[in-house]
């Protein structure tokens, strides 16, 4: 016989059941069962009598699940519980975090299995997803971005001044960065951070030049470790370039103009690099029509590294490049043109070549009506690329291709974005997004 | 019935929300509130926490989470308004305990009020970004009790109180003081600060003030000190017993600032107790304590030092200044040691080897040791003494040490070639007279001497001992080579080199015919191997031993200089001479006679010649006899010479001159390497860089420097600039 003293007995919603406090102890302090026992996890106060049945008035079939739950940390859910139902039953116990975790595991290219498809009802194509870091996730559609958290459901959408939205970003899990075209002589639009879970406009970022509050067109957008955004911008005389904000503050902090002959503000692309504390810029065709890759290292407001494929020779088959990521682990920058066809530009030299890898995937032949560029993205050694309606995942030092994604409506992937254990992949047909998790590790 | 009057229809709009019967919110609420009460008046047994979890959930989930914070808020307030009530009305002592009591009790509900609203707390606060239950409680706490008019100020008081009491020697309830800090803690670290740190800290500035006034007033300086040194340790026991612990730099700020910060100058100058009187009398307890709590206020250490200099150059200046302290050289050196020693031992046992205060006693040394023109001659003279007799029967290590002292002193000279001038002088006497005690000895200082100043500064000292050996040499090869002298008469010759050695002039004397003959055997043995050479007799400097018969048949053997022998000689041919017929056989100068006659006449227990008449002083109509009488219970009996150890005036004259004829073409040597490498300077930076150039060996006279300009601008090694006078041009 075990120690007795460890049991309790539940009635709930009419039901009986029977477990002991270690199995509950796992729910954590931070919870319904956290605060039904004392700090060493014996009830408090202690049963008046043996036999004490706790009652809850909840629903039985849920606690079941959550109970199972809480013993084996697995969520196993019949058909006959609706999701909905059990989040709220998790909600009352405090046990959402446990359930999310529980939903998918750890992050891998190589197994994931579509778990969902969420379909809109904004007209035309999505311009961005971004997966939120917990399991969220947010879509810019013309001058909205609708939210969902890792549920799934939708939250308020946000939009700044209903100007046309070029990027979003995460900050943390309640903090969404949104940019947006100006619109003339109103100062609206720009950038501003937004609450995720209610919508509201926390507030809106400002470009100054010479003193002056200048109204501008905010492009992409990346942050850092040290609290920073940044944004590539656009005003109307000299306001072109990267501006830099202070997540905490909101002010802006550094603004990086743009050299003649070079293109900063109409940047397709920021990444954030912490190894070489540089962010890489990047302005891609069709945007315009060459292409500029540049690294810059705003402590001393210098640009230590670029590349442009201004004057090279025009290939018969037109490679341009349409998307690029700088991959610090290997000291380089991969790009991709209209063919999926993946190069590397050397970080370590100055004014290098592509290195293409030709891929002869034929895809010339079978270029869909309206095509949509490729896209990279890259995950703990993992590189990620879409064309079409599938995703190529990349593995090793020679990236060997090692996964496809595909899924047979939506058409044409616009956007996809990794995060929260997940990855998020934009339709641009239908306005369908998928969601794509790994599964829960194996038992053994 | 009013509604059947009028029969108005009414289309409403389909409320899409299920309207909750608003009685239902209050109902719900009314459950919570009493529960509330009940968890504050420690009744929550008969509480069922799930129904309570369930109610504040349904208020969550319908919307009233609104009512449900600011009525947990209300009905909070409205308890903790009473407890402090009843915190009030406690008297005494019990008002501390009162007030912990219910700090206790409140946190105990407040935890219970959180699990109950923890739907709350996740939910409804955390997307208002409201405060959440537990800080909320403890700010309600803070406003409602510890901010209470009349809770405020008391509290306050009552802990000063404690601490006060503390501090006259009371015994008071730590326990209660540390957990109303942390009370204050707990409410949050500016609550800590404003309202008791903050106050803590100018209480005890005033207490301090007021005490330290008093201290001044009553205590000599050690015994202040130790107070200080105290109060300071109990204030930090208090940190550590009831006080958060970033108080304790604050508040040790506090008590140096009053307790020494701001009687420094009057601690450090009190009369017959303060820095002096401790250094006269040795107090290292005191002196390092000074040091220890001086060291924690600024500028503390520089008033303690710039006392201690000012008072180590004073009795330094008086020591070295003393014409009654010069007239013993050893005694004056040896003087010197025991200062040094003495603030070495104190700045390493009290003063913690502080590198600041070691060069504040190095620069004052430096300072009074050079006050004294003659100290170079004493540091040398101390040496002497050392090495003829002083160190006879220590160990080596313990001669390392004096000669390391020593060479501290010889740091510190400026005039550097002065020593060495007398070193040399006294060395050649140390060595020709074969009085040295240890080579190993003399060897080590030379070595010091020249890691300290270079080859150049010793290489003629080496050049000495190195005469000395070869000299051994040369009297094995002479021997050798005339096997037939090695009876009778021996002949020991040390041969000099000229330069090597100081020089003195070659005072001529007639050798007795027995030594004159060997001298000349020796003379045509030495020319006859070496080629080039020329020897002269430095009969000044020799000594002989010779045996002599007295009245009574006893032996004695004679250990007496050249001269002496000469004297002695003529002896062994008449009983009787006069002075004059001594002066004529010897030919040796009259002073250095009479001085020869004077230690063989004169010198109780030595007098091996009678003077008739009996005088101190040698006449020139004196006569001598051979004092048959003449007893000793040794059998070897050295004559001594009546020798000036300390230079006499014209002597030191003499050296001093010396000394200046030899720093011409050092000073000369210098302008020219600076004005070969730099081709252009002015009058400045020539004297500036001279000056530097030959710190190491002497400080430099700029008119002296301004005299061998001059005398190179004769000699066309440098002109004058055609423009601007005060530049000189190097002529290749």
């Amino acid at each position: 016989m075990g120690n007795s003293k460890d049991r309790i007995k539940f009635n709930v919603g009419g039901r009986i059941f029977e477990t002991t406090s270690t199995t509950l102890a796992n729910a954590g302090r931070d919870s319904f069962f956290g605060a039904l026992f004392d700090d060493d996890w014996n009830l408090s106060p202690p049963p008046t009598k043996q036999d004490h049945l706790f009652f809850i008035d909840r629903n039985p079939d849920c606690f079941a699940v959550l109970l199972d739950l809480l013993r084996t940390g697995d969520l196993n859910l019949p058909a006959t519980i609706p999701e909905r139902l059990l989040h709220r039953e998790a909600s009352f116990y405090g046990l959402l975090r446990h359930v999310r975790t529980a939903r998918w595991g750890p992050f891998d290219g190589n197994r994931l299995r579509l778990s969902d498809s969420v379909k809109g009802i904004a007209p035309g194509d999505g311009t961005a997803v971004r997966a939120g870091p917990d399991g969220g996730c947010c879509v810019a559609h013309g001058s909205v971005v609708h939210v969902f958290d890792w549920m799934l459901e939708e939250h308020c959408p946000i939009n700044l001044d209903y100007q046309r939205v070029n990027d979003v970003g995460w900050i943390d899990s309640d903090n969404i960065v949104l940019s947006a075209c100006e619109k003339l002589g109103r100062g609206d639009g720009g950038m501003g951070l937004f609450s995720s879970s209610t919508g509201d406009l926390r507030y809106k970022f400002q470009v100054c030049h010479e003193n002056q509050v200048k109204s501008y067109t905010a492009g992409a957008l990346s942050f850092n470790q040290d609290y920073k955004i940044f944004s590539s911008c656009k005003g109307r005389s000299n306001e072109y370039g990267i501006g830099v904000w202070d997540q905490i503050t909101g002010k802006q902090t550094d603004f990086f103009y743009e050299s003649t002959g070079w293109s900063l503000g109409d940047a397709d692309k920021l990444q954030w690099l912490n190894g070489l504390n540089c962010l890489l810029v990047a302005t891609l065709f069709p945007r315009k029509d060459n292409c500029y890759i540049s690294l810059l290292d705003f402590r001393d407001k210098n640009m230590v590294w670029s590349w442009s494929d201004i004057g090279s020779p025009m290939a018969i088959d037109e490679k341009r490049v349409r998307d690029a990521i700088a991959m610090e682990d290997s000291s380089s920058i991969c790009v991709v043109n209209e063919f999926e066809d993946l190069g590397f530009i050397d970080l370590r030299m100055y004014g290098g070549s592509v290195r293409w890898s030709s891929r002869s995937r034929l895809m010339k032949s079978k270029m869909p009506d309206e095509p949509c560029y490729p896209k990279l993205a890259l995950h703990e050694g993992q590189l990620f690329s879409s064309m079409n309606d599938s995703i190529s995942v990349f593995c090793g030092p020679d990236w060997v291709l090692t996964s496809r994604l595909r899924r047979s409506y939506g058409g044409s992937i616009c956007d996809f974005s990794i995060g929260g254990d997940r990855l998020f992949a934009l339709h641009s047909e239908e306005n369908v997004f998928d969601v794509w998790e790994t599964p829960p590790s194996p038992i053994i | 019935m009013s509604n059947q009057k009028k029969r108005n229809f009414q289309i409403e709009a389909f409320k899409h929300r299920v309207v909750v019967d608003p009685k239902y919110a209050d109902k719900t609420w009314q459950i919570l509130e009493r529960a509330i009460h009940q968890i504050y008046n420690q009744d929550a047994s008969g509480l069922s926490f799930e129904e309570l979890y369930r109610n504040a959930y349904n208020m969550v989930l319908h919307k009233f989470g609104e009512k449900l914070y600011t009525g947990f808020i209300a009905t909070m307030t409205g308890h903790l308004k009473e407890k402090a009530k009843l915190i009030e009305a406690a008297q005494g002592g019990a008002f501390l305990e009162e007030l912990n009591k219910k700090w206790n009790e409140h946190n105990k509900a407040l935890e219970m009020i959180r699990d109950i609203l923890m739907y709350m707390d996740r939910t409804y606060i955390e997307s208002t970004k409201k405060p959440h239950v537990h800080p909320m409680g403890l700010s309600l706490w803070r406003d409602n009790v510890v901010h209470s008019v009349k809770i405020h100020a008391r509290l306050l008081n009552t802990l000063l109180d404690l601490v006060h009491r503390e501090r006259t020697g009371e015994v008071i309830d730590r326990g209660l003081v540390r957990n109303v800090t942390k009370m204050f803690m707990d409410l949050g670290e500016s609550v800590y600060q404003d309202d008791f740190e903050k106050p803590f800290l100018e209480a005890s500035s005033e207490f301090y003030k007021v005490e330290s006034m008093e201290f001044i007033e009553s205590c000599d300086c050690g015994e202040y000190l130790r107070r200080a040194e105290k109060r300071l340790t109990e204030e930090i026991d208090r940190v550590g017993h009831y006080l958060d612990a970033k108080s304790e730099d604050k508040i040790t700020s506090v008590v140096e600032r009053e307790m020494i910060a701001n009687h420094m100058q009057r601690l450090v100058h009190m009369e017959n107790s303060g820095l002096v009187n401790m250094l006269l009398n040795d107090k290292y307890e005191d002196l390092g304590r000074m040091y220890n709590l001086f060291r924690r206020v600024t500028n503390g250490l520089a008033t303690v030092r710039d006392v201690m200099t000012s008072h180590l150059r004073e009795m330094g200046k008086q020591l070295v200044t003393d014409p009654e302290k010069s007239k013993d050289p050893v005694e004056f050196v040896q003087r010197l040691l025991d200062e040094r020693d003495k603030y070495d031992r104190i700045i390493s046992t009290a003063f913690g080897n502080d590198k600041t205060f070691q060069n504040a006693s190095n620069s004052s040394f430096e300072y009074f040791i050079n006050l004294n023109t003659r100290s170079p001659e004493f540091i040398s003279l101390f040496v002497d003494d050392k090495l003829r007799k002083g160190l006879k029967g220590i160990a080596d290590v313990d001669v390392e040490v004096i000669l390391d002292k020593v060479m501290m002193l010889f740091r510190y000279l400026q005039e550097k070639d002065v020593f060495e001038k007398y070193y040399k002088q006294h060395l050649a006497k140390r060595l020709l007279s074969g009085k040295t005690v240890s080579d190993d000895a003399e060897k080590s200082l030379i070595v010091k001497l020249k890691t300290e100043c270079g080859y150049q500064f010793t290489s003629k000292l080496e050049g000495m001992f190195t005469d000395m050996k070869t000299s051994e040499d040369t009297m094995r090869g002479f021997y050798s080579s005339h096997p037939e002298l090695s009876e009778g008469t021996t002949l020991t010759v040390q041969v000099l080199t000229t330069g090597s050695w100081p020089t003195q002039p070659a005072v001529p004397c007639n050798l007795p015919a027995e030594v004159s003959v060997l001298c000349e055997k020796f003379r045509s043995y030495y020319l006859g191997t070496h080629t080039g050479r020329r020897l002269s007799w430095q009969t000044n400097m020799g000594t002989a031993d010779i045996k002599a018969v007295f009245g009574k048949g006893q032996k004695h053997e004679l250990n007496v200089s050249t001269f002496q022998m000469c004297v002695l000689m003529l002896f062994n041919n008449s009983d009787r001479l006069s002075y004059k017929e001594i002066e004529q056989a010897t030919e040796i100068p009259a002073p250095e006679l009479k001085r020869c006659l004077q230690s063989l006449a004169c010198v109780k227990g030595k007098n091996v010649i009678k003077k008739e008449p009996m005088s101190k002083d040698i006449g020139e109509d004196d006569l001598f006899v051979v004092n048959d009488k003449f007893t000793s219970k040794f059998y070897k009996v050295k004559i001594g010479t009546v020798v000036a150890q300390k230079e006499t005036e014209p002597e030191k004259q003499e050296t001093r001159q010396r000394v200046e004829e030899d720093r011409k073409p050092q000073i000369e040597a210098a302008i020219v390497r600076i004005m070969k490498s730099r081709k252009i300077l002015d009058h400045n930076n020539i004297i500036a860089e001279v000056t530097k150039q030959l710190q190491p060996r002497f400080l430099a006279n700029p008119t002296e420097i301004k005299k061998r300009i001059e005398s190179l601008i004769e000699r066309d090694f440098l002109e004058r600039d055609n423009t601007d006078r005060k530049l000189y041009r190097y002529l290749a």
